[in-house]
C-alpha cells in the first residue's frame, strides 16, 4: 500500500481491500475459468450462500502482484437483489437501466435481428438470472479448487440452483477467435496503480469516489451497499470466424490484402500492432511490446488514412480522434474484462465447423447509461458521429449482410459492401458488483425487517 | 415516385372511422374548411398527391417525436424576472449568428419566441437522434453556450445539474403533427452530401 500513500493528496486512495479483484485486476495469463449463473429461490438460502462465499471473493488489494492462483467474482442482477430481500427503498434507488435489465434495453442497444433477446441462450434475459459468478484461474487444478469452494457454498441449499454455466480459456498466443491479440487496452483507474497522466477518475468505475464530472454517486442507497461497487454489463458473443475469413477472401485481391482489410477493420494488425504506428504492414515486435503497442494517438491521422474512422478500436476508444467534437470522451470509458471460449478454428479453414466459439465480456463502470449504452448505441452501431451515416462497427456491429465499411484512401476512399454480422449476441445481463463490505451487508439482511 | 394509396388495407376500418370523425368535426366549423377537407380526402383516396410515408412519427426519448433520424423538441418555459430582456439583448447581439452551434453537429435549426407579453420563452429545435445520451457531453464541452441561453428561464437548474433532464421534460410539449422533408438525413449527412455534390460538379466540369 505504500505506493498509494505517496500520491498527491487530491487523489483519493482506493479501498482496494474492499473492491472486487474482477473490477481492477486484469485476467491472469494464461487463464481459464467458468461463468456460472445462479437462481435464488429463497432469500435466506441466498444470504446463507453469500455468507459462505464471501471469504473466497477476491479483493483487489495487491492486484499489481499477479500471483493469486484463482479468484471468484460475484455480481447480482436487479432480480437477484430482489431475491435476496434488499429493501424496496434501496431497490428503487438503482438507475433505471439496471432495474430494467439488458434485455429490456434492446432498442437502445441495437439488439435487433439475430441479436434480439428472443434469440439469446436461455436463461439470459429472463428473471431467473440472479447471481453471476466469474471464476478465473491460471490452470485446471486451481480452477477446480475455486469451483469446489463455490460448490461448497451452495451444495446443501436446495433453493439455490445453477441455471447456466460455461467454461472459458485462453486461445494459443493469447489471440481472440478471429486471430487478433486482444485485451491490449484498458483505461487507467486513478489511484489503482502507478500515477499516470492519462488516469481516469476512479468514480467513473467505482461508486464512492469523485468521477470525471466531479460528482460522487449518491445512489443506490444506502452507502453501505454502493461503496466500492460497480455496474457490469455482461455480453456473450458468438464469433463467426469462418464467415470473417470468407469475407476477407472475397473482398481482397491477395493474401496481403486480406490482412490489410482485416487490420483496417480492427485498427490493429493481428500481432496487436496499431495501424497508426504501423500503417503498411504488421510489426510483431511492436505488437508484443506493452510499452509501445498502446502509445499512440490519432492526432497525425485525422483523415483516417492509417486507421479508418470506422475501425473497431477507433470507435470503441476514440482517444483524441473526437477532440474537435462536442463529445467528452472521458465520460464514456469502461473497463473491459474479456475472455474467450470455444476451440480455435484451424488456420485456413473457411467453412464453419459448427463449434460454439467467441467471447464473454464484462464491461465495468459506474454509469451503464453514459458508458456501455452510449458506446454501444452511438459509436458501435451508428456512424453519424464520424459522418458515416448508418455505417456500423465492421467487427461487432449488428450488420445483417448489408453493412458498409469505409476505408479512407487517396485519391478515393475504398468502400466494402455486404458486411455480414461477424459477432452475434448470445446473451447478456446488467449486474451490480458490490464491494466486499457491501456483500456482507447483503448477507446480513433480514427479510423480517424489510 | 411510387404512387401508392395512402389507405393501407389493414387499417381500412379505423381509417374510415377517422375520416368519419374528421368530417363530423369539420361540419361544425366554417364552410371553407369543410369543402377544403373534401378536396383533401379525394386526393388521399385517389393517391395522386400522397405516397406511403418513408417514416412515421415515433417517440424520441422520454417525450417528443422522431421522423427517421430527426427528432423535434419544443419547450415553453416562463422567463425568470428580467430574463426576457436579457435574452432579447443577447439574441440581438448575436444577430442570427449561431455558428458556435455548428460544433454540435446534430442541430438542424433552433428558434426562440417570446410569448404572452414577454413572460414565456418558446424554444423549438429539430436535431438528430436523441439528446439524452449527449446531455453529459454538452454539460462538459459547451456548458456556457447552453446556460447563457436558458438561464433566462425560471428554475433552469444549470446544464451540469442532475436535475436538468427532468427540467427539460417538464417543459417539453410533444408535437401532434410534424413534417420532415428529409427524415433519413442527419446534419452530418447533409454536410457530407454537399461536399460530395461539389466534388462531383467539379469532376463533371473537368471532363465536359
Amino acid at each position: 500500500m505504500t505506493d498509494l500513500t505517496s500520491k498527491p493528496s487530491s487523489v483519493p486512495a482506493l479501498e482496494t481491500s474492499d473492491i472486487q479483484a474482477t473490477v481492477l485486476r486484469p485476467r491472469p495469463k494464461p487463464y481459464l475459468g467458468e461463468y456460472l449463473l445462479l437462481r435464488i429461490g429463497d432469500a435466506e438460502q441466498g444470504r446463507e450462500m453469500l455468507r459462505r462465499m464471501i471469504p473466497h471473493v477476491a479483493p483487489a488489494d495487491g492486484w499489481w502482484a499477479p500471483s493469486l492462483p484463482g479468484w471468484l467474482g460475484i455480481a447480482f442482477t436487479f432480480e437477484g437483489l430482489k431475491a435476496l430481500g434488499v429493501p424496496q427503498a434501496s431497490l428503487d434507488s438503482f438507475p433505471i437501466e439496471f432495474r430494467q435489465g439488458m434485455a429490456a434495453r434492446a432498442a437502445i442497444l441495437h439488439d435487433f435481428g439475430a441479436n434480439a433477446p428472443a434469440n439469446w441462450e436461455s436463461p439470459f434475459g429472463t428473471p431467473d438470472v440472479h447471481v453471476a459468478l466469474a471464476i478465473y484461474a491460471q490452470n485446471e487444478p486451481n480452477l477446480r479448487r475455486v469451483l469446489e469452494l463455490a460448490h461448497q457454498a451452495r451444495h446443501d441449499l436446495p433453493q439455490i440452483s445453477v441455471v447456466y454455466r460455461m467454461q472459458f480459456g485462453e486461445l494459443p498466443e493469447g489471440r481472440n477467435p478471429f486471430g487478433f491479440k486482444d485485451g491490449l487496452h484498458n483505461p487507467d483507474v486513478e489511484g489503482s496503480g502507478p500515477a499516470s497522466e492519462a488516469a481516469v477518475k476512479a468514480g467513473e468505475f467505482l461508486l464512492g469516489y469523485p468521477d470525471e464530472k466531479g460528482e460522487t454517486a449518491t445512489v443506490p442507497v444506502p452507502l453501505e451497499l454502493r461503496r466500492n461497487g460497480s455496474f457490469v454489463a455482461i455480453r456473450k458473443f458468438h464469433m463467426d470466424v469462418a464467415g470473417f475469413r470468407r469475407y476477407l477472401r472475397a473482398q481482397a485481391s491477395s493474401p496481403a490484402d486480406e490482412e490489410l482489410i482485416a487490420a483496417k477493420m480492427v485498427g490493429r494488425w493481428r500481432s496487436g500492432a496499431p495501424l497508426v504506428l504501423a500503417p503498411e504492414r504488421d510489426d510483431p515486435q511492436l505488437g508484443s511490446d506493452p510499452e509501445r503497442n498502446n502509445a499512440f494517438s490519432y492526432a497525425d491521422d485525422m483523415q483516417g488514412l492509417k486507421c479508418p474512422f470506422s475501425a473497431h478500436i477507433r470507435r470503441i476508444n476514440p482517444r483524441d480522434a473526437l477532440k474537435d467534437e462536442v463529445v467528452a470522451v472521458n465520460l464514456h470509458y469502461f473497463l473491459r474484462r474479456g475472455t474467450n471460449y470455444g476451440p480455435p478454428l484451424p488456420a485456413g479453414v473457411l467453412e464453419d465447423d459448427g463449434a460454439e466459439r467467441g467471447g464473454v465480456f464484462l464491461l465495468i463502470g459506474a454509469h451503464l447509461q453514459r458508458q456501455f449504452e452510449f458506446v454501444q448505441s452511438q459509436w458501435a452501431t451508428d456512424g453519424n458521429f464520424i459522418s458515416h451515416g448508418t455505417e456500423q462497427d465492421p467487427l461487432i456491429g449488428n450488420n445483417e449482410g448489408e453493412g458498409v465499411f469505409t476505408i479512407p484512401k487517396k485519391p478515393a476512399r475504398r468502400r466494402l459492401h455486404g458486411v455480414p454480422r461477424f459477432v452475434t449476441v448470445r446473451g447478456g445481463e446488467y449486474c451490480f458488483m458490490p464491494g466486499l463490505r457491501a456483500l456482507r451487508w447483503l448477507a446480513a439482511l433480514d427479510s423480517s425487517s424489510t | 415516385m411510387a404512387t401508392q394509396t395512402a389507405i393501407r388495407p389493414e387499417s381500412n376500418q379505423t381509417l374510415e372511422q377517422k375520416i368519419q370523425r374528421v368530417r363530423e368535426l369539420y361540419a361544425t366549423g366554417p364552410a371553407i374548411g369543410k369543402s377544403a377537407l373534401e378536396t383533401l380526402l379525394r386526393e388521399m383516396k385517389s393517391g395522386t398527391s400522397r405516397r406511403e410515408p418513408a417514416t412515421r412519427m415515433s417517440s424520441a426519448g422520454r417525450i417528443g417525436s422522431t421522423q427517421g433520424k430527426v427528432s423535434e423538441l419544443l419547450l415553453i418555459a416562463p422567463f425568470a424576472p428580467g430574463g426576457a430582456e436579457r435574452l432579447r439583448a443577447l439574441l440581438e447581439l448575436r444577430n442570427g449568428d449561431f455558428s458556435d452551434t455548428d460544433r454540435v453537429g446534430t442541430v438542424h435549426d433552433m428558434r426562440f419566441l417570446f410569448l404572452d407579453n414577454d413572460t414565456k420563452l418558446l424554444f423549438a429545435t429539430a436535431y438528430d437522434g436523441d439528446w439524452d445520451p449527449y446531455i453529459d457531453d454538452f454539460a462538459t464541452k459547451i456548458p456556457d453556450g447552453l446556460d447563457v441561453l436558458f438561464s433566462v428561464c425560471d428554475g433552469w437548474p444549470g446544464i451540469r445539474s442532475p436535475a436538468i433532464k427532468d427540467w427539460i421534460v417538464k417543459h417539453q410539449i410533444p408535437a401532434v403533427g410534424w413534417y420532415v422533408a428529409y427524415p433519413d438525413l442527419t446534419v452530418r449527412d447533409i454536410l457530407r452530401l454537399k461536399r460530395v455534390g461539389k466534388a462531383v460538379d467539379e469532376f463533371l466540369d473537368q471532363i465536359s
